[in-house]
């Protein structure tokens, strides 16, 4: 190729593109010029009516509290509706997980607020800067809602733009209070503790006295797990007089099964029955590891999920799951927006409003069925999963210890207890010295244990 | 209208001519697949590029580290190297920038140590080739994965930012690539930097006597031995360039747009290998890689777009990128395997 014809390539591939653009921008004027006459998505025209019930209550609920928003109700009372954007995280569908909770919260949304909901999945951590201020900029959108800790730079970047739009932020705060953000946070205490004492209960019933815990990476939201699990371990110690080993290692990755499985086997050969995961991909590996630790035939051990249900991953071995209702912090963050119930700032989802929690049989199902669509679930049915955790849990979890759950979830559901919440690492391991030691109220910020 | 000139126009319409009919293949091929799946393909079309294009500030950055990778696969290819290493070389081009921005504060110190860094990579994996006859595909490959776990290891347990610890140190504000006013907003000025480094290389492979030994050694090997050249030599330069330029890349889009690497890898990852892609569509020329690397970066914005407006999922969008890029890329590519399969042969 010699220098001519090298530069007249260019060319070439310059005219060619520009050809390229000016049909598909002629296809796009064209298609915009038709739009009118095409006719609009089947989910617009039926979700309506609802749209009209759902804004007139809101209507005669608050008489003359904003006057703008009224102004523009009463004018167009059917045209009004409010439209939000879900921005996945990276990845997008198909986790089971984080973003598929988001997903179902959204949809519930969409049902039962009569709300418009569009979805985006980001390519890349470099995207969420332009996404942010295109869609905040646009206009389009009463709410963005962002999905995992990923968008927290981004929107700590983008926030102060665009006051007139809302954000909400699941899981992650930006550490800066601005009144058109909500950062909506979990109480990861509540549930953890809960499943603390199911797991020491199982531990014994497996004929052993040891439970781990295998950790993703030493940040503050897995010292809330730890505080709590700890808590829930030595509340069981507290009230049975029964001695539990407790073991937990941070892995250091979210993301490597590897070091999950093999960190898992340390644990169970050290004679752990029952081991939480709490390190996302990482503890997948853990999962295999009891697998395997139970089909080689050293004994009997059990898993428990975390955020979604994961039970359909080994029915046989994984009767529990803490749950991180995602879908509910979400569903939350946009009915806030429609019932004009707005705030900016940090809110906490715990046991009360339903943010964290046990997952009950009716979620192990639909995630099984999730898993099912996908074909991720397989040898066996969404019901027959159901069934074999059901066996499982009234096989292996005292009625004791379902008394005992009930009693601290009453406390913590009425207030009578709450959890502290560390903001350095040096508060947080002295609230876990202090547990190890027993003495659970130094987990506590308010009400005491005796 | 002499006969030169004519043979000139002559190329010159064969190559309009191919683009267009490719063009034209995947964008309707394309448009079946969306309408047998139910959507509207002009409808789509139209999302795809008049969003893609509506931020040009977004286009430009997007496009910048594809710029560079894409120059970092064509540069080897005019040599005869098939370098599908650039995913490694943007990577420790990004990591190095990071740590000597974090550190001295300095851009253009960090800028420089991303360039050598990849390039050290590139000359290391093309010496490989050229002396121990290494496989340049597998060794590449391979490295790709050692960098990525390393540099993981290196964010997630040393450069760690304590406030926000899905995110390594930001770069400093002292070693951060400005952004340029311009009426309507600001674009950042990585791209400018990307578009010089390609003027360069253009240069460079054109006008220069390095260039032309590479594109002699590129073409047939025995005939650069028979002129005197080193075809050896020409390996490893092809790949200390096109390593450099990757390196680069990720050094500009470090210090120049994102200023930390996230703890899933997401900021660097996949970045080498569209430039693949980038380098094919701009038949592996400087200048045609710049247009590309932007009718690249318009397609993957604009796809993230249909979601949104469409709600169609986003491999959908995935899909119909990817044929309209092989589409493209397709007629380039056929001749460049055919070079490559006869270079392989001359060399036994």
């Amino acid at each position: 190729m010699n220098v001519k014809k090298a530069i007249s390539t260019g060319a070439a591939i310059t005219i060619t593109i520009v050809i390229i653009l000016a049909v598909a921008a002629g296809a796009w004027w064209w298609y915009t010029m038709s739009t009118p006459s095409q006719p609009k998505p089947a989910a617009t025209t039926t979700s309506s009516s609802t749209t009209t019930t759902s804004v007139t209550t809101a209507t005669s609920s608050s008489t003359t509290t904003s006057t703008t928003t009224q102004t523009a109700t009463t004018t167009s009372p059917a045209k009004k509706k409010v439209r939000v954007a879900v921005l996945f995280d990276v990845g997008g569908r198909g986790d089971l997980s984080f973003n598929d909770m988001a997903y179902l919260g959204a949809e519930r949304a969409q049902k039962e607020l009569g709300v418009e909901v569009n979805f985006l999945t980001p390519k890349s951590l470099n995207d969420m800067v332009p996404l942010l201020e295109q869609l905040a900029s646009s206009n389009k959108y009463d709410l963005l809602v962002l999905i995992g800790f990923l968008w927290t730079g981004p929107l700590n970047k983008t926030a102060d733009k665009f006051p007139n739009q809302k954000f909400a932020l699941i899981d992650s705060t930006t550490g800066v209070v601005r009144p058109n953000e909500m950062d909506l946070l979990f109480r990861e205490q509540e549930s953890s503790a809960l499943i603390g004492i199911l797991a020491a209960a199982m531990a014994y019933q497996l004929g052993g006295n040891t439970v781990g815990a295998v950790a993703g990476m030493d940040i503050p939201p897995l010292w809330k797990f730890h505080i709590g699990y700890l808590f829930g371990v030595k509340y069981f110690e507290m009230k049975t007089g029964k001695k539990v080993n407790f073991l937990w290692q941070y892995t250091g990755t979210f993301g490597d099964p590897q070091v999950g499985y093999t960190t898992a086997m340390q644990m169970l050969q050290q004679g752990a029955k029952v081991l939480y995961g709490l390190a996302g991909l990482t503890h997948i590996g853990m999962f295999n590891a009891v697998i395997d630790w139970n089909n080689e035939g050293k004994g009997k051990a059990f898993a428990i999920g975390e955020d979604a249900s994961q039970e359909w991953y080994a029915p046989q071995y994984i009767p529990l799951s803490g749950a991180k209702r995602v879908d509910v912090a979400v569903y939350t963050a946009i009915k806030d927006v429609v019932d004009n119930q707005w705030k900016g700032g940090i809110v906490t989802l715990g046991l009360k409003e339903g943010g964290v929690g046990i997952w009950d049989l009716d979620g192990v199902k639909t995630f099984a069925e999730l898993a099912y669509q996908t074909h991720q679930l397989k040898n066996m049915t969404p019901d027959e999963v159901v069934q074999i955790v059901k066996n499982l849990r009234e096989k292996y979890i005292p009625q004791s210890a379902w008394q005992l759950v009930n009693e601290l979830k009453q406390k913590i559901e009425s207030g009578e207890i709450t959890f502290k919440t560390p903001t350095t690492h040096d508060e947080y391991t002295h609230i876990i010295q202090e547990l190890m030691k027993g003495n659970l109220n130094a987990a506590l910020a308010k009400g005491s244990i005796s | 209208m002499s006969k030169e000139v004519r043979i000139r126009y002559a190329h010159y319409l064969t190559i309009v001519l191919e683009l267009a009919i490719s063009a034209v293949t995947g964008f309707m091929a394309g448009a079946i697949i969306l309408w047998s799946l139910g959507y509207n393909p002009w409808y789509i079309y139209g999302i795809m590029i008049s969003m893609g294009i509506s931020n040009p500030d977004y286009l430009l950055s997007k496009a910048t580290p594809l710029l560079l990778t894409g120059l970092a696969f064509s540069v080897p290819m005019l040599a005869g190297v098939f370098n599908i290493g650039g995913e490694g070389q943007l990577y420790i081009g990004a990591i190095t920038s990071l740590v000597i921005a974090y550190y001295t504060g300095n851009a253009v110190l960090a800028l420089l140590g991303g360039f050598l860094a990849g390039a050290a990579l590139g000359g290391a994996i093309g010496a490989l080739k050229a002396f121990r006859d290494v496989n340049e595909v597998v060794s590449a490959i391979m490295l790709n994965w050692i960098l990525y776990f390393s540099i993981l290891y290196l964010i997630v347990d040393k450069l760690y930012n304590p406030l926000m610890p899905q995110q390594s140190v930001p770069v400093p504000p002292s070693a951060q690539i400005g952004i340029i006013p311009f009426p309507g907003g600001g674009i950042h000025g990585i791209f400018f930097i990307a578009v010089v480094a390609a003027l360069v290389t253009h240069y460079l492979i054109y006008y220069t006597d390095l260039g032309y030994v590479l594109r002699v050694s590129g073409l047939s090997p025995k005939s650069a031995s028979y002129a005197g050249f080193n075809p050896k030599k020409s390996i490893v330069y092809s790949m200390i360039i096109g390593g450099g330029l990757a390196g680069l890349g990720g050094a500009l889009l470090i210090q120049g747009y994102v200023h930390s690497i996230d703890t899933t890898m997401s900021t660097l990852y996949g970045l080498g290998f569209l430039g693949i892609g980038v380098g094919l569509l701009g038949w592996n020329n400087p200048l045609g890689i710049i247009l590309s690397s932007v009718f690249f970066a318009m397609l993957i914005i604009g796809g993230e777009m249909v979601e949104l407006t469409a709600g169609a999922p986003p491999e959908l969008a995935d899909t119909i990128i990817g044929i309209i890029v092989i589409a493209l890329a397709l007629p380039y590519a056929y001749k460049i395997l055919i070079n490559y399969v006869r270079r392989w042969r001359e060399r036994i």
